[in-house]
């Protein structure tokens, strides 16, 4: 009998923390509901708000619709349609099909006079722009901030950038071949001397293991990224002595610390990144885009082989290809220049001998 | 006429043979010493970004002595004349614009020397160097801008060593009046940048110094 009663109050004594933890759960459930519902309505307050906010800025605004391209801007001698009418076509053979998509997120611009000192209201949706910007400044605006469609993070991460529709595309190509050429990288070398798998990796189109080996080939590499552009970085006192190792040519120091940084910096910009990606877009026809956004989850390089419909190989051949040829133009003196050199010269000898021998 | 232009060139190559042989050895050097180094055949990838750096460096050496050259060479040209007020000048039995003509292919003629030394140093230092791929060198492109560069200095120069100092004075006076209209114009608070446009003028497309712009670069992609 005194077990059985041991026994029950053992049980009460359990049970009471167990009760306790039970009702503490209870509790924080309803404190997260309560969170949550806080949040949506938090959301809800913050959506309403931009919406009078857009309602606020478009109003007595006039809409703007060239192909996929729509602008809501307020009345001004700002160029945007003409603008609209040459970015359409750009924009157009970057996005393909994907560009119509741009009609769901339109530009909202409020044009404004840059030569007076009177306030205006502050509007926060939208750009507010001088009406002053001729066409081709109008234009280079709308396509250096048009919102690519459907991008996801992944694409976005790898590119370092929002692709975007370019100006001057040939001027983007040279820069990429003094990259290849002038990398401090062995890895980019051999990729200018057609080793594609080093492309690849420089590109980072394959996975993202050991990068460190695959883009810093050699030592002396290593140690000059550790030194040059980390050496203040690394000069704190939890890593001096090992940067002071690696600044004696100890490889493994060197190694160390370069694995310790957060992200190890690629030896090509994003300029071959971008670069390859416009290429890919190219190879793929108008559908390319809608290719390239459809699965965020894919690698990137199978993405850019499949908007390119083409192995990822021919893809990256391709895009040295066209590197190589945006070669900038050999540095010879332009024949005007040298027209101009001999006329000025001439001039000067003219004037030399017009003046007067009288000079007492 | 050959033979007044032999005695031409022999006085002016008396009053500058110095600023001739020094302005040869320095054509001739620069390019050498800009890529010194570059012909290890052991050069790596990070070495093309250095010599690139090295190369941008010496080249600003090569517009300072053109320049240099074309100053001292016109000076020279016209010193001793200004020095005896021209009374030698005026005895000589030849029109004025023959006698500068003369003075002006003389000088001509000795700038052809560190021209030359350019071409031959930039030739020898591209070809005894081994650049990494994707690098190139331009030794003639080089020297035919350093020559264009010598020819309009020293046409400036000579122009304004010729000329009187009444000329020198306005001239002088031209400078003092840009500055001062700028200094003006900027008190007024118009937004009216002359010195830039002035710049624009004189170093853009066909301005007279245009040659001096652009990349004095021995080596590049």
């Amino acid at each position: 009998m005194s077990r059985l009663a041991a026994l029950a109050l053992s049980a009460t004594i359990l049970a009471a923390p167990l009760a306790a933890q039970d009702s503490q759960l209870v509790r924080m459930r309803a404190r997260a509901d309560s969170l949550l519902r806080s949040w949506r309505e938090a959301a809800l307050l913050a959506d309403v708000a931009d919406s009078l906010e857009r309602v606020r800025a478009t109003a007595g605004a006039d809409t703007i619709t060239v192909g996929g391209l729509r602008i809501i801007a307020n009345r001004s001698p700002l160029p945007l349609r003409q603008a609209a009418e040459r970015a359409w076509p750009i924009v157009d053979s970057l996005y393909g099909s994907a560009a119509l998509e741009l009609l769901n997120r339109p530009w909202i611009i409020r044009a404004v006079d840059p030569d007076t000192a009177v306030p205006r209201t502050v509007l926060h949706e939208g750009l507010e722009i001088p009406w002053d910007l001729d066409l081709n400044q109008t234009t280079t605006m709308l396509l250096s901030t048009v919102g690519a469609p459907r991008l996801d993070q992944r694409l976005l991460d790898w590119l370092s950038a929002v692709p975007r529709p370019a100006w001057n595309e040939e001027q983007g190509a040279r820069n990429v071949y003094v990259q290849l050429v002038t990398a401090p990288s062995e890895a980019v070398r051999r990729c200018f001397l057609d080793e594609i798998s080093r492309c690849r990796d420089v590109l980072q189109l394959d996975d993202s293991a050991d990068l460190l080996s695959r883009w810093y080939i050699t030592p002396a590499e290593r140690e000059a990224l550790v030194t040059g552009a980390f050496g203040d970085y690394f000069a704190r006192p939890a890593t001096a002595p090992t940067l002071q190792r690696c600044r004696e040519h100890d490889d493994d120091a060197c190694v160390r610390l370069l694995r310790a940084l957060p992200t190890l910096p690629p030896p090509l910009f994003h300029g071959p990144r971008m670069l390859l990606l416009r290429e890919a877009l190219r190879a793929g026809g108008r559908d390319a885009y809608s290719r390239l956004v459809a699965d965020p989850s894919a690698p990137i390089g199978a993405r850019l082989a499949s908007a390119a419909a083409i192995p990822l190989d021919s893809l990256v051949a391709r895009w040295r290809a066209r590197a190589l040829a945006a070669r900038p133009a050999s540095l010879v003196v332009p024949w005007w220049a040298g027209v101009f050199a001999m006329v000025w010269t001439a001039i000067f000898a003219l004037c030399a001998s017009r003046s007067s021998r009288w000079r007492l | 006429m050959t033979g007044k232009f032999r005695a031409v060139l022999y006085t002016q190559w008396k009053w500058s043979r110095l600023v001739i042989v020094l302005g040869t050895i320095a054509a001739l050097a620069i390019p050498v010493i800009s890529i010194q180094g570059a012909a290890r055949a052991d050069r790596g990838a990070l070495e093309a970004q250095e010599l690139l750096r090295a190369v941008q460096s010496w080249g600003t050496l090569y517009p300072l002595l053109a320049t240099a050259l074309g100053l001292l060479v016109a000076v020279a040209a016209w010193a001793a004349d200004h020095r005896g007020r021209h009374i030698h000048a005026l005895t000589l039995p030849l029109p004025r614009w023959q006698y500068v003509l003369l003075r002006f292919g003389a000088g001509m003629l000795l700038l052809s020397f560190p021209i030359i030394a350019v071409l031959l140093g930039a030739t020898l230092a591209a070809l005894s160097a081994t650049l990494p791929p994707g690098l190139h060198a331009y030794p003639i492109a080089l020297a035919v801008r350093f020559a264009f560069a010598v020819v309009v200095a020293f046409a400036v120069f000579f122009a304004v060593s010729s000329g009187t100092a009444r000329t020198a004075g306005i001239i002088l006076g031209v400078i003092a009046a840009v500055i001062l209209a700028q200094v003006i114009v900027s008190m007024t608070g118009i937004d009216f940048d002359l010195f830039g446009q002035l710049q624009v003028l004189l170093l853009a497309g066909p301005g007279p110094l245009a040659v001096f712009t652009g990349r004095w670069m021995l080596v590049d992609v």
